[in-house]
């Protein structure tokens, strides 16, 4: 009953403001009106009856606030009324308002633009139902053996026995990439996909949007033909057809039959998502039955598993299943021992992967532009609230609690802190569609970040805490006031007592200091950028085109079919006026990770298992190197004359020859493929280590075969390679021309240059550099605002001090150096302190970095010049300001 | 006449329970009520009167309804409610008890200690 008697008045006083007053006017009016009828009725004139009623009355005003408070208006009244004058007070000095909330807003803005990606790519659930349950059954290699990475695929026996066994798991899919050449329904097109097994789907909970998934019986060999295909080829290639269900359709030269299409925006797994070891599609367009046997034979490792756990199994629970099947199948056969370590990762990490670093260290960077960002505003509202000091006192002399005081300048900050989240969503809301424009297509779950409720709530959450932090410093600033002391200095402009001087100069020193943390990273950052566009990966990637060149199995069953082929081809391709060389290989720089193999050495046999040695397998024709421009070291390059027939060559890397050779030398010596069924060759040139994913990487040892000596990895998916004479681009066309000149069903995939590859592989340190350097720019800018602030505020107070030094004989030119020399000690400490602080930060970023060391003495020394000069350069303004003080004017102020 | 006397801290609300317990009442009917009631020998701040009455009702010891007064003009008449009655019945035992006590320390005579 009470309580909703309150709750009552208070609605009513909210929502019927108007009203309520009216009726408190009414029922007062009444009153004074009735009473002075009383007074007439006894005698009292007509004339002064009213007036002698309000007399008894009292103060009518005071009467109405203690009714208000009475029936708990005041609360929300003080409230409305704080609001109302503080926005008048904040409306009245519009430049203070628009420099504080723009300010703020690009602080707001920009972390709330970082926010967005770690929610998006960090924090969101993946998008399939119950995510926390799918996960990756990951075989990792043996310890101590490097195969350049650290996971290799699973051999199909390997998965049989897992879906034998697998206790965790409610379902175990296998899956390997492949490409697809689709042909019969117009232009033959070249597709990325996948062979899945029938669990795949069911794995991640997702199906088909129109159809259905594999069936179990369609997963063995001899009825895998049926097809899966993505939305976007669905919508691409065949008009959104929805009788597309059961149409067959050419691919490689088999008929499949459409059975399934995927939900839109479905593309598992992305190259992104997964280990880049296994060197998947950029973007899957089909999934295909994998039809692994049942009794699989011996055969080449090409699977990446995918399980969904059964409901209440943990990772840990999991692995520790999968740790007994390993110790069952090597207790069955000692060839596994070593071969079959497996490790269980969720699916969520997995997707995440190397991506959580660099999305800390932007976190941690647009905190800082926030931090710098909020001691701004903290100062300028601390500068203003000196110059309000005669209106506080007015107002506590006239009975204003310190509480309503520090209340009423905490609402005037919260008021500047939600303008500028507000100003800051659309700042956010622009950053997000430049991140999404720049951001590295390599960057996992990019296209869905997006300004969804949690951004929204994330910048609500920073406005209120900022505005609450730097509303408090000057609220209490004002609230310590002495009254006395306050109206005793009343006129004089010197002010501020000793404690707001030293807080001012605190946030302006923390601001710098702030700042070198944040643009030394930066430029570390850059520094790591410049040195890798200068790396050395072993080619030059100037005037080269390449394209992939993948082949129908069918038509190109033979070895020596394909041989042919190539030969054919770089004859023409030679013969293409602009072209200066032309190779086949089966990568070429910057395209991807090789393929790492188990290779022989009869000088040195392996002892043990972790002396096993490997290298990436590499088969290429003569003039590849030429083309990609990679110098022969010593020895010979491959030759024409190097037939089928001639001794079988080779030539290795530096890498492999400081592994295996490190003292002799590789020249001459043998090497084949582990499998002693393939012979021995020769090695006969060494040429540098050639970096395959990125300029960073560490090279792993690598052999070149020729591909007319029966090499034995398979030809189906090789690159070309064209060194022009003029740009590449130019010759395109005849490219396509010579090549469908030989088989007018062979597709070119992935036309691009080598610059373009190499470009792409930048894209990640370059969007680092661009971001973290953005909010470098963006600190550098917000402390020279800080400080102009700070030191022509001090300048504006010490104006009739100036003018009586100047009076008395003190050099203008000693004025100014003495304002910029409070600025230079300022800057100096921040500049200290800064140093400190980044030399403890830039050591948690030395995986960053390549080619120069975290404590990189030029940047640290060219950023904190820089930071001296930017600083100085805010200070000089005002201090020429202070110089040109006319002591009459200043001494006649007061 | 005797000098009025002022009111005791906190008695005002009591007194206006009283007033409307006999029936509703406009805001200066409360007041004529009252020194009708104590024969004028109290004296009652007007300006006072009003934010005890808002304190009442948004304490919810009283009501309030727009009616009409004696000469037909727009009045605002409190009345008490249920919770208000049992409210007064408290506070009248308190006072009461209060009273009897505080008279008999003040009676109470040397040869009695």
């Amino acid at each position: 009953m009470t309580l909703w008697s309150r709750m009552h008045s208070w609605v009513r006083t909210i929502l019927q403001r108007s009203r309520v007053e009216s009726e408190m006017d009414t029922e007062l009016r009444f009153h004074m009106e009735a009473r002075a009828e009383d007074l007439i009725r006894s005698g009292v004139p007509c004339v002064v009856a009213l007036r002698r009623a309000r007399l008894e009355f009292g103060g009518v005003e005071s009467a109405k606030e203690e009714c208000r408070e009475a029936s708990g208006a005041s609360f929300i009244e003080n409230l409305l009324q704080d609001i109302r004058f503080g926005s008048r007070i904040l409306r009245k000095s519009p430049g203070f308002t628009a420099v504080a909330v723009l300010t703020l807003a690009v602080g707001i803005g920009a972390s709330a633009a970082v926010f967005s990606l770690v929610n998006a790519i960090l924090l969101k659930p993946l998008p399939y139902p119950d995510s926390n349950r799918i996960v990756l059954p990951e075989l990792v290699s043996p310890p101590g053996v490097s195969l350049g990475s650290e996971y290799f695929p699973w051999g199909q026996s390997q998965f049989r026995m897992l879906t034998r066994d697998a206790h965790p798991f409610q379902t175990v899919a296998a899956f390997q990439n492949d490409s697809f050449n689709l042909t019969g329904s117009g232009e033959p097109v070249f597709l990325d996909g996948f062979r899945a097994s029938a669990e795949f789907f069911p794995s991640l909970g997702i199906s088909p949007a129109l159809g259905r998934a594999f069936a179990a019986d369609e997963d063995q060999p001899g009825h895998e033909y049926e097809v899966i295909i993505s939305d976007r080829l669905w919508r691409e290639r065949f008009g959104a057809d929805r009788n597309i269900l059961g149409r067959a359709v050419e691919l490689n030269g088999y008929a499949y039959t459409v059975v399934g299409v995927m939900p839109e925006g479905f593309a598992f797994p992305r190259a992104e998502e997964m280990p880049s070891s296994f060197n998947f599609p950029a973007e899957p367009q089909l999934w295909v039955p994998l039809a692994i046997p049942a009794e699989p034979k011996p055969g080449p490792s090409e699977l990446a598993l995918i399980g969904r756990l059964k409901p209440g199994v943990t990772i840990a629970q999991a692995q520790a299943a999968m740790d007994l099947i390993t110790k069952h199948a090597e207790a069955q056969d000692h060839r596994w021992i070593g071969w079959f370590n497996t490790r269980v990762v969720p699916l969520q990490r997995q997707v995440v992967g190397d991506t959580r670093h660099p999305l800390q260290l932007m976190l941690g960077a647009v905190c800082i532009v926030l931090l710098i960002a909020c001691s701004n505003v903290a100062n300028l509202l601390l500068t203003r609230s000196l110059a309000r000091r005669r209106e506080f006192t007015l107002r506590a002399a006239l009975g204003a609690g310190r509480a309503r005081l520090i209340r009423q300048l905490l609402t005037e900050s919260l008021l500047i802190a939600l303008a500028a989240g507000a100003a800051g969503i659309l700042i956010a809301n622009a950053g997000i569609y430049f991140v999404k424009m720049l951001g590295p297509a390599n960057l996992p779950r990019l296209r869905e970040v997006t300004l969804d409720l949690p951004v929204l709530a994330f910048a609500l959450g920073v406005s209120l805490v900022t505005g609450v932090l730097f509303g408090l410093a000057p609220a209490i600033g004002a609230a310590r006031e002495n009254l006395v002391d306050s109206l005793r200095e009343g006129s004089q402009r010197s002010g501020g007592g000793r404690m707001t001087p030293r807080l001012r100069n605190a946030l302006l020193v923390s601001q710098v200091a702030l700042a070198l943390v944040l643009v030394v990273s930066a430029g570390l950052l850059t520094r790591t950028f410049f040195r890798l566009l200068g790396a050395d990966g072993g080619f030059n990637a100037e005037r080269v085109l390449t394209f992939q060149l993948p082949l129908p199995a069918l038509k190109y069953a033979e070895q020596n079919q394909i041989v042919t082929l190539f030969q054919n081809m770089l004859e023409r391709l030679r013969a293409i006026p602009g072209v200066q060389s032309a190779g086949i290989g089966e990568t070429v720089p910057m395209s991807g990770e090789g393929e790492s193999t188990v290779i022989r050495i009869p000088d040195h046999p392996a002892a043990s298992l972790k002396e096993t040695p490997f290298a990436n397998f590499t088969v290429i024709s003569p003039g590849f190197f030429a083309a990609v421009g990679t110098p022969l070291l010593r020895g010979r390059d491959f030759q024409e004359t190097d037939t089928t027939d001639a001794m079988p060559v080779a030539i290795v890397n530096k890498a492999m020859e400081r592994k295996y050779w490190p003292n002799e030398g590789a020249l001459g010596k043998q090497v084949g493929p582990g499998s002693t069924r393939f012979p021995l060759l020769t090695i006969v040139g060494i040429v540098p280590d050639v970096k395959h994913t990125s300029l960073r990487e560490e090279s792993a040892p690598e052999m070149y075969v020729l591909y007319n000596q029966k090499p034995w990895p398979s030809m189906l998916n090789m690159h070309v390679a064209l060194r022009t004479k003029a740009d590449p681009a130019g010759i395109t066309e005849g490219v396509r021309d010579a090549v469908h000149g030989i088989d007018p069903d062979l597709p070119l995939a992935k036309v691009a240059t080598l610059t373009t590859l190499v470009d792409d592989s930048m894209a990640q340190p370059r969007f680092s550099v661009f971001l973290l350097g953005s909010f470098g720019i963006l600190a550098l800018l917000l402390a020279s605002i800080g400080m102009y602030g700070v030191i022509s505020y001090s300048v504006l107070q010490r104006t009739q001090e100036i003018g009586i030094r100047i009076a008395l004989g003190a050099q203008r030119r000693m004025v100014f150096g003495m304002v910029l020399g409070q600025g230079a000690r300022l800057t100096g400490l921040g500049i200290a302190i800064g140093i400190v602080a980044a030399l403890g930060v830039t050591r948690v970023m030395a995986s960053f970095l390549y080619g120069v060391r975290p404590t990189d003495p030029l940047t640290f020394a060219a950023v904190s010049l820089l930071l001296l000069g930017i600083v100085l350069l805010a200070c000089y303004l005002p201090a020429r300001r202070a110089m040109r003080v006319d002591p009459m004017v200043a001494l006649k102020y007061e | 006449m005797a000098k009025p006397i002022d009111l005791l801290q906190g008695t005002l609300d009591m007194l206006i329970l009283k007033a409307v317990s006999l029936g509703p009442l406009h805001g200066y009917g409360v007041l004529l009520r009252i020194q009708q009631i104590s024969k004028d020998r109290l004296e009652i701040q007007q300006g006072s009167l009003y934010p005890a009455l808002y304190r009442l009702e948004h304490q919810g010891w009283i009501a309030s309804e727009w009616g009409e007064s004696e000469n037909k003009r727009k009045a605002k008449y409190y009345r008490l409610t249920a919770a208000g009655k049992r409210r007064f019945q408290a506070e009248t035992e308190k006072w009461n008890r209060m009273a009897d006590m505080i008279a008999g320390i003040l009676n109470t005579t040397p040869e009695e200690v």
